[in-house]
C-alpha cells in the first residue's frame, strides 16, 4: 500500500513540473505588466522599470523560473505582487474556503444522486427513469452563475431567509458560516447532481445487464437486495470516480460561485491574481489545483477496493 | 407555506444577523495596502480617505484649502509656504499634531524606503523640488521649493499621494514596518479581513475643519455620522444589485443600466454626480494614418457628441470637448468650443488627406464603471458613416494599459481618473513622446504651455493658457474629449447625504435612518 501511494506520488511529480512550466512561461507571454498596474497611471517609465528591477520581472523568463523553481523547493512560494503577502498562506487560506464548500456541496450532491441514479436504472424506461433523467438534463444544462442568482434572488432577496452577501468561517461562528453556505452549496449540489445521476445509472445499467444479477434473482433474492448488494457495489466503482474528477475539478474552479456570493476562496484569487497579472499568486494557485487534483485522485484510487474488493491497491 | 416562511425569517434572526449596524458599501476590489500614497489603486484610495488628512485639500471647486493647517502663507517670490497648523487636530491616539509630525511624515515620505508613489514629483525629478522642511515652532511649519509652483498644494493633496495624509509614528513599528494608518481623519482604522472587507470605526473626537457647514470635496464639515463603515468586496455587479435591493449593501457604485430600476424605485435612490475624470478617444499622432491632422480633424468632425454622449451615459453626460473639467473655475467659454459635427467637411478633410480606407483601430476594455466599449461601439458606427474604416480590439485592462504604456496602439477608449487642476490633468496627456511612450500629444508649444501653467500662479493668466491650450487642441486634435466621467451611484432610501466625491466613496456627513 505504501509503495502504492509513493508511486502514484512520484509520478505525480512530472504533472506538477508541466504544470509549472506552463503555468509560469504562458502567464508571461500575455500582455500586461504587473509594476505598471501596481504604480498607476501617473508613473513614469523609470519608476516602472525600476519596479520591474525589484521585483525581478526585467530578467529571463528562464532565470526568473530556476529562481522561482529554487525557492519553491525550499518551501518559499514568494509573495504577492499585490498585497505582498506570502504567497503560501494566501493561497492555503483561500483553498480551505473553496474546499469547505465544495466537500460539503459534492458529499451532498452524491448522497442525493447515486440513489437517484441507482432507481432511474432500475425503473428503466419507467415514468420514474424519465423524470430523474429529464431533471439531471435540466439540472446539467443551468448555468451555475444564473441559479446562483436565482437562488440568491429567491432566498436572501425575496424571502430574506439567508444572507445575500459575505462569508463567515464556520471556525468563527458554526451557527453563522453554516447559514452562508446554505446558497453556495446548493448551487453546486443543484448543477453536480445532474452529472452524478446520469453516470450512477449508466453505470447501473450495464450490471443489471450482466448474467449474474440475472442468477441473483433466479435465486430468489429480494429486488432490494440485488440492487443494492450485487449490483449497486460492482456499478459504484465508475461514479466514484467520477465524483473525484468533480471533487478535484470544483476544488479549483468556482470561481463564478465565488464571485456572485462574495466568498473569499481560491477560484476568486485566481481570477483577481490574473486580472492584477500578480504572478507568483497565479503560480501558487495553480500548482495547489495541480497538486489537490493528484492527491484526490490518490485518495479515489485507495478507497476503490472498499466499494469492489477485486480491486487491489497495487 | 406560512409556517415555513416563518421559520426561515425566525432563523436569521436567532442566528444574529442584527449586529451593530454600520454603512456598508460594496468596493469592485480589495485594497492593495492600508499604507497611505503606497502600493494604492482607486478603492485602496477611498478607504484612506476617510482615515488620514494633509495640511491641505481640495475643495469641491477645485481650489486649495486648510485642512490639518489652520493656513498657509506663500512668500513673495513663491518659494516658502508657511503652514499654521490647527490646535484642535488630534490623531486617533489622542495625540496632538505638532510641527515635528509633519516633518517626521514628509522625511518619511520622500525615503526611497517607502516607496511613496508621489516621491518623484517632489524631488526635483519632475518640476517641484522641496529643498528644505522645517517645524519653527510646535504648531508651524515652513516647506521651501526650489522654483515657484502653481501646482505645489495641488500635487500633495491627490489621492493617488495618499493625501500626503500626516500620520501618528506609531503607525510604523520600531521595526520601521507600517502597522496601520493612525491619522486624523473622521473615521479610524479597525479591521481588513483580506478579500472580504475593511472596516473603520468613528472618530468620536473628530473636530471639523472650518466650514460652513456642508461638505466640500477633502475640506468642509467632515463629520462621522455613523457607527462605522464597512468597504466590502463584491466584484459582481449583479451581486451588488442584489445586495442593495435586499438592504445588506447601503450604497454602491452601481452601472449605468440599472438607472431607470433605481429611478422608479421605492426602496431606493440614484446618486448622479459629475466628476473632474475624462472619457476620450487616445490617439495616437505618431501611427501613419493618424499623424495626418486632417484624419483626425475627420474623425472629430463624424462624431455627433452630444448624441453619442447621451446613448453612452444613458443620459446622465453633457459633452465637453475640452480637457478642463465642465466645473472647474477655468471652465471658460474658451473652454466650452468643440470641433462641431460637420459630415461633409469630414469627407472633404478625408479626400484631402489622401484617405483610403486604411484600418483604423479602437483599443476599448470591457469594466463595468467606465464606458470604453460603449463609447467606442457608437463612435465607430459615427465614423464609418464618412468613410473611415474602423474597427474595435477589445481588451483586458491589463494589456490596454501594457498597450498606452508601449504606444502601441491607434486609437484608445480611454477614461481617466480626476484630476482637479487643469495643468494635473494635461501632464496626463502632454509631453515628450521619445522618453514616455504612453504621452498622447507632444507638440512643443503644447509643452510649454503646460510648463507655463505649473508655474504660473496669478489665476487670469492661468486661464489665458488654458485657454491657448485648447485653442491649439482643437486645431491639432490629439484626442477627442467627449464628457465628463459621471459617478453612477445606488442608495437604500434611508441614506442621507452624498456617497461619492471625484469617484471616491466619501461617507462623512452622511447619515442612515434606524
Amino acid at each position: 500500500m505504501i509503495k502504492f501511494i509513493l508511486n502514484r506520488l512520484v509520478m505525480a511529480i512530472p504533472t506538477i513540473v508541466i504544470v509549472s512550466v506552463a503555468v509560469f512561461t504562458l502567464i508571461r507571454l500575455i500582455p500586461g505588466d504587473p509594476a505598471a498596474l501596481m504604480l498607476g497611471d501617473m508613473a513614469e517609465p523609470q519608476q516602472i522599470a525600476e519596479m520591474r528591477s525589484v521585483l525581478g520581472l526585467d530578467r529571463s523568463i528562464p532565470e526568473q523560473f530556476v529562481i522561482w523553481a529554487g525557492n519553491i523547493l525550499s518551501g518559499d512560494f514568494g509573495r504577492s505582487i499585490v498585497t505582498d503577502e506570502p504567497v503560501l498562506h494566501l493561497v492555503l487560506s483561500r483553498f480551505m474556503v473553496s474546499a469547505e464548500i465544495v466537500v460539503i456541496a459534492v458529499f451532498l450532491a452524491s448522497l442525493i444522486a447515486v440513489p437517484a441514479g441507482v432507481i432511474a436504472a432500475w425503473r428503466q424506461n419507467s415514468l420514474t427513469d424519465l423524470a430523474l433523467v429529464g431533471t439531471a438534463t435540466v439540472l446539467l444544462s443551468i448555468p451555475t452563475f444564473w441559479l446562483g442568482l436565482l437562488l440568491l434572488l429567491a432566498f436572501g432577496l425575496k424571502l430574506g431567509w439567508l444572507p445575500v452577501l459575505g462569508y463567515v468561517p464556520i471556525s468563527e461562528n458554526w451557527k453563522a458560516g453554516l447559514l452562508y453556505l446554505v446558497l453556495p452549496v446548493m448551487t453546486l449540489v443543484i448543477h453536480e447532481m445532474g452529472v452524478i445521476i446520469r453516470m450512477a445509472r449508466a453505470s447501473t445499467l450495464e450490471v443489471l445487464r450482466l448474467d449474474y444479477i440475472t442468477h441473483a434473482r433466479a435465486k430468489g433474492l429480494s429486488e432490494s437486495a440485488v440492487l443494492w448488494k450485487h449490483a449497486f457495489k460492482n456499478a459504484f466503482g465508475p461514479t466514484w470516480t467520477m465524483i473525484g474528477l468533480i471533487l478535484g475539478n470544483l476544488l479549483g474552479g468556482i470561481a463564478v460561485i465565488e464571485t456572485v456570493f462574495t466568498i473569499p476562496g481560491l477560484g476568486r484569487l485566481m481570477v483577481d491574481s490574473i486580472f492584477q497579472r500578480d504572478y507568483p499568486v497565479i503560480q501558487g494557485c495553480l500548482l495547489l489545483v495541480a497538486f489537490s487534483y493528484v492527491v484526490v485522485n490518490l485518495v479515489v484510487d485507495l478507497l476503490y477496493p472498499l466499494f469492489d474488493p477485486r480491486v487491489v491497491a497495487e | 407555506m406560512k409556517n415555513i416562511f416563518l421559520a426561515g425569517t425566525m432563523l436569521m434572526s436567532a442566528i444574529g444577523f442584527a449586529e451593530a449596524r454600520d454603512l456598508v458599501v460594496a468596493q469592485s476590489s480589495d485594497i492593495r495596502s492600508n499604507v497611505p500614497g503606497v502600493n494604492r489603486d482607486g478603492n485602496t484610495d477611498s478607504v484612506i480617505f476617510h482615515i488620514v488628512e494633509g495640511l491641505v485639500g481640495y475643495a469641491e471647486n477645485g481650489e486649495v484649502k486648510p485642512l490639518v493647517a489652520k493656513g498657509f502663507e506663500v512668500s513673495p517670490d513663491g518659494l516658502t509656504y508657511t503652514f499654521k497648523l490647527r490646535d484642535d487636530v488630534k490623531f486617533h491616539n489622542g495625540n496632538a499634531v505638532t510641527a515635528d509630525d509633519v516633518v517626521w511624515n514628509w522625511n518619511r515620505y520622500m525615503a526611497a524606503d517607502t516607496k511613496w508613489t508621489c516621491a518623484g514629483d517632489f524631488d526635483g525629478s519632475k518640476t517641484i523640488k522641496v529643498s528644505a522642511v522645517t517645524a519653527v515652532d510646535p504648531s508651524t511649519v515652513t516647506m521651501t521649493i526650489e522654483k515657484p509652483s502653481a501646482v505645489f498644494l495641488g500635487l500633495m493633496a491627490r489621492p493617488e499621494c495618499g493625501y500626503t495624509g500626516i500620520i501618528a509614528k506609531d503607525s510604523v513599528g520600531a521595526d520601521g514596518a507600517f502597522v496601520a494608518p493612525i491619522g486624523t481623519g473622521p473615521f479610524k482604522w479597525a479591521e481588513w479581513k483580506k478579500g472580504e472587507y475593511v472596516r473603520l470605526e468613528k472618530n468620536d473626537a473628530y473636530v471639523s475643519p472650518a466650514n460652513d457647514g456642508k461638505p466640500d470635496g477633502m475640506v468642509g464639515s467632515k463629520r462621522p455620522l455613523v457607527d462605522g463603515i464597512k468597504f466590502m468586496v463584491i466584484p459582481d455587479a449583479s451581486t451588488v444589485k442584489t445586495g442593495l435591493l435586499s438592504g445588506a449593501l447601503d450604497t454602491a457604485e452601481v452601472s449605468a443600466d440599472l438607472i431607470s430600476e433605481f429611478k422608479d424605485s421605492e426602496t431606493m435612490q440614484l446618486i448622479v454626480k459629475r466628476n473632474n475624470g475624462k472619457n476620450l478617444l487616445y490617439f495616437q499622432t505618431r501611427d501613419k494614418v493618424l499623424s495626418n491632422i486632417a484624419v483626425r480633424r475627420a474623425m472629430a468632425e463624424a462624431l455627433d457628441l452630444d448624441q453619442l454622449v447621451a446613448a453612452v451615459s444613458n443620459g446622465t453626460g453633457e459633452a465637453n470637448g475640452s480637457m478642463v473639467s465642465a466645473d472647474s473655475i477655468f471652465y471658460s467659454d474658451v473652454q466650452k468650443t468643440k470641433i462641431p459635427m460637420d459630415l461633409e467637411k469630414a469627407k472633404k478633410d478625408l479626400a484631402d488627406a489622401g484617405y483610403n480606407g486604411e484600418p483604423i483601430t479602437i483599443i476599448a476594455n470591457k469594466r463595468g464603471n467606465v464606458p470604453s466599449f460603449p463609447a467606442a461601439v457608437v463612435a465607430q458606427a459615427m465614423m464609418q458613416q464618412v468613410g473611415l474604416n474602423v474597427q474595435i480590439e477589445v481588451l483586458d485592462y491589463a494589456t490596454q494599459v501594457d498597450r498606452r504604456r508601449s504606444g502601441n496602439y491607434q486609437v484608445i477608449s480611454q477614461s481617466v481618473a480626476p484630476r482637479l487642476d487643469p495643468a494635473l490633468m494635461y501632464s496626463f496627456y502632454v509631453g515628450n513622446k521619445d522618453k514616455n511612450a504612453s504621452l498622447m500629444w507632444d507638440n512643443p508649444k503644447a509643452i510649454e504651455l503646460m510648463k507655463a501653467a505649473y508655474v504660473e500662479a496669478d489665476q487670469a493668466k492661468r486661464q489665458a493658457i488654458f485657454d491657448e491650450f485648447h485653442k491649439l487642441m482643437l486645431e491639432e486634435v490629439p484626442g477627442i474629449f467627449m464628457y465628463d466621467m459621471v459617478d453612477i451611484w445606488g442608495a437604500t432610501k434611508k441614506l442621507h447625504g452624498e456617497p461619492v466625491w471625484q469617484s471616491n466613496t466619501r461617507l462623512w456627513e452622511v447619515t442612515l435612518d434606524d
